[in-house]
């Protein structure tokens, strides 16, 4: 397939990486976790408006701040919270297709409110080759992405050739709200109480409102320490604290009790490492977490079982089905 | 110890989410290596019998941790179907896994090893009572009451050392002792080391490791070998499979001074060197007929005992 060089790096942000969904996937016997974009709801949204498939390779902007020349003429979608987004200095809308002409240059500034990560997707797809089965850049083990790394100024990056596609736009009313204080659905366990927490442990990770930390990352996002009970004395032979155990393998979105410090497991993060998963991210309500803005929002969990997961899944897919673009 | 043919575990499922099933095989302890040769078979014959809308499992130590597509199959039906799977498993003793052998050479005590633990001393836990005169190999010694370093590293190089799991990074093997004799417990570092290099051989709880990339870690460093994963293929022996240890392999180490290890590795890297490795099978009846020879068991009793005893003047706060 014949490739065309279609952006150059002008700006390259805090942390900017190419991503595709679902990722790496299937191979955490191995160790692998999936890698891809932390919110892969706004992420599958850009793709769509520019008219590629929903897991096509496109770019995570923390933050916001991003700036590249266009080498190519095709369309461009920004999603993700609001922001400035400018080209040739004039503003464009985001959830929808922006066209674009050789020569343009495109601007996304710092998010000054609510959310954390932008999704740039250009028509075509990002063309970088796959590694284990996947584009996206994992940084930890340095594959994917371009040259397994962040991207850095003076970087070109190439696109696959795009079928025609019309102009689309997400309607307003479809678009996710970004608020500072989240509510994210979870399903108790794997290692919740009685075996792990006691009941009085659960009821408070519930009631508390938990401030996301200024170290969070794409391996995890982590919330500010809490002592909880426990209902054992100690880990025994995994160590001394009550959250070890032998190691079983980590489930995506598992959320960790590592010590007295409770983490979201992110895209990037280890697969396993000997500490109790006390509760899980709803996989339909997994890419708030890719919007909690670290230093400064608070997050309450709700729990839900398995009928309600199946019907928030359901509602996220209808939001991604492209029939329901403009 | 029992010598008698084990049974089939008791299963525990605990739900992961909305797409994925923990597994859990028997209880947490003592560590039961039958338990994991079960968790094995169990993944193997997933792998070979695919029930539709499983994607795919990871075991770990006494547990799988299976991930389903809940629009293609629902919880309890993936129950169900690993209900039905056990029972299908053959009897625990009468399992034969696919193992590799794989030959690795070990600089014990090594420069690079100590150059972390000074690290670590430095910039995070001056006190660090797992920490003496710059190395964690005394500490080894000390928290499983053996005489000394000798000692330890006999431990560590008569036994062959079964891939219990690999994870945590990408190409991790988890490794238990075959041999009865030759396990070893170490608390793990508490706070975390931020530095490790790659190819450290290191002892966490009863898991030696090997660190296939530089990285953050808490097991305790006694050695290093060569590398064992490159996801970038660039040296020759990575290129057709960048990880080395697969889960299930087999592991025994041979001793080689500092220099000698240096050399290998320059090997690896400049393309010029063959990893040992035999394929093969193991057979649980083996490690059964260990565990039942009265004076194998007898030894590993005594120094289980001499373990614990001194594992309780070395705790790390």
């Amino acid at each position: 397939m014949t490739q065309t060089a279609a952006l150059e790096v002008l700006e390259p942000g805090l942390q900017t990486t190419v991503q595709d969904y679902p990722g790496r996937r299937g191979r955490q016997s191995l160790g692998f976790f999936s890698s891809g974009p932390v919110d892969s709801f706004a992420f599958r949204l850009a793709n769509l408006l520019v008219g590629n498939r929903p897991g096509a390779a496109a770019l995570e902007i923390p933050l916001g701040r991003f700036q590249a020349g266009v080498l190519a003429p095709g369309r461009i979608a920004v999603t993700g919270p609001e922001t400035t987004v400018t080209l040739n200095g004039s503003p464009v809308p985001q959830w929808e297709s922006v066209p674009v002409e050789t020569g343009d240059v495109l601007a996304c500034e710092v998010l000054r409110g609510p959310g954390h990560r932008l999704y740039l997707a250009l028509s075509g797809g990002i063309a970088v080759p796959e590694v284990f089965g996947s584009r996206s850049t994992f940084l930890l083990a340095g594959i994917g992405g371009l040259d397994g790394r962040a991207l850095e100024r003076a970087d070109i990056l190439d696109t696959f050739p795009a079928a025609p596609s019309r102009p689309r736009r997400l309607p307003v009313s479809l678009r996710p709200a970004y608020p500072t204080a989240w509510e994210i659905e979870i399903l108790r366990g794997p290692h919740a109480d009685p075996d792990f927490l006691t009941a009085e442990d659960f009821a408070d990770f519930l009631a508390a409102s938990w401030r996301c930390d200024l170290s969070s990352d794409r391996v995890g996002i982590r919330f500010n320490p809490h002592r909880f009970r426990w209902a054992r004395p100690s880990g025994d032979v995994a160590g001394g604290h009550p959250s070890n155990i032998l190691d079983s393998s980590y489930p995506p979105g598992g959320i960790l009790a590592y010590g007295d410090v409770l983490t979201v497991l992110g895209p990037d993060s280890n697969t396993s490492g000997g500490f109790a998963v006390i509760a899980t991210v709803a996989s339909a309500s997994l890419w708030k977490v890719g919007q909690l803005r670290p230093g400064r929002d608070t997050v309450t969990f709700r729990e839900i079982d398995l009928d309600q997961a199946a019907a928030l899944s359901a509602h996220v897919n209808q939001l991604l089905d492209v029939r329901a673009l403009c | 110890m029992p010598a008698a043919a084990p049974a089939r575990p008791d299963v525990t499922y605990r739900t992961a989410g909305d797409r994925a099933l923990l597994v859990e095989y028997g209880p947490p302890l003592p560590v039961d290596l039958g338990l994991n040769f079960f968790a094995h078979a169990s993944a193997r014959r997933l792998e070979e019998n695919p029930v539709r809308g499983v994607l795919e499992v990871a075991p770990g130590l006494r547990s799988l941790l299976v991930h389903y597509d809940p629009e293609t199959i629902q919880h309890d039906d993936v129950i169900a179907a690993m209900d039905r799977l056990h029972r299908e498993i053959p009897e625990p003793g009468s399992l034969v896994l696919p193992s590799r052998r794989v030959k690795l050479p070990i600089a014990f005590d090594d420069s690079t090893s100590r150059e972390a633990v000074e690290r670590y001393q430095i910039t995070t836990r001056p006190d660090a009572p797992n920490v003496v005169d710059g190395n964690n190999v005394d500490y080894l010694v000390r928290s499983n009451g053996l005489p000394n370093r000798e000692a330890l590293y006999s431990r560590i190089l008569e036994s062959e050392w079964w891939n219990a799991f690999t994870g945590f990074y990408p190409g991790l093997p988890s490794l238990l002792p075959l041999d009865p004799r030759s396990e070893l417990v170490a608390p793990k570092y508490n706070p975390a080391r931020s530095w490790t290099p790659e190819g450290a051989v290191a002892f966490g709880g009863p898991c030696l490791v090997i660190h296939p990339i530089e990285s953050p870690g808490s097991y305790q460093l006694f050695g290093r070998t060569l590398p064992i994963c490159d996801l970038v293929r660039r040296p020759r022996a990575h290129r057709a499979d960048p990880i080395l240890i697969h889960p299930g392999d087999r592991i025994s180490f041979y001793r080689v001074e500092e220099a000698v290890l240096i050399e290998l590795r320059r090997q690896v890297f400049e393309g010029r060197y063959d990893y040992d490795i035999e394929p093969g099978r193991y057979a649980v009846a083996d490690h059964l007929a260990v565990q039942a020879d009265p004076a194998i068991e007898a030894e590993a009793a005594k120094r289980r005992a001499d373990r614990v005893a001194a594992q309780e003047l070395v705790k790390i706060p």
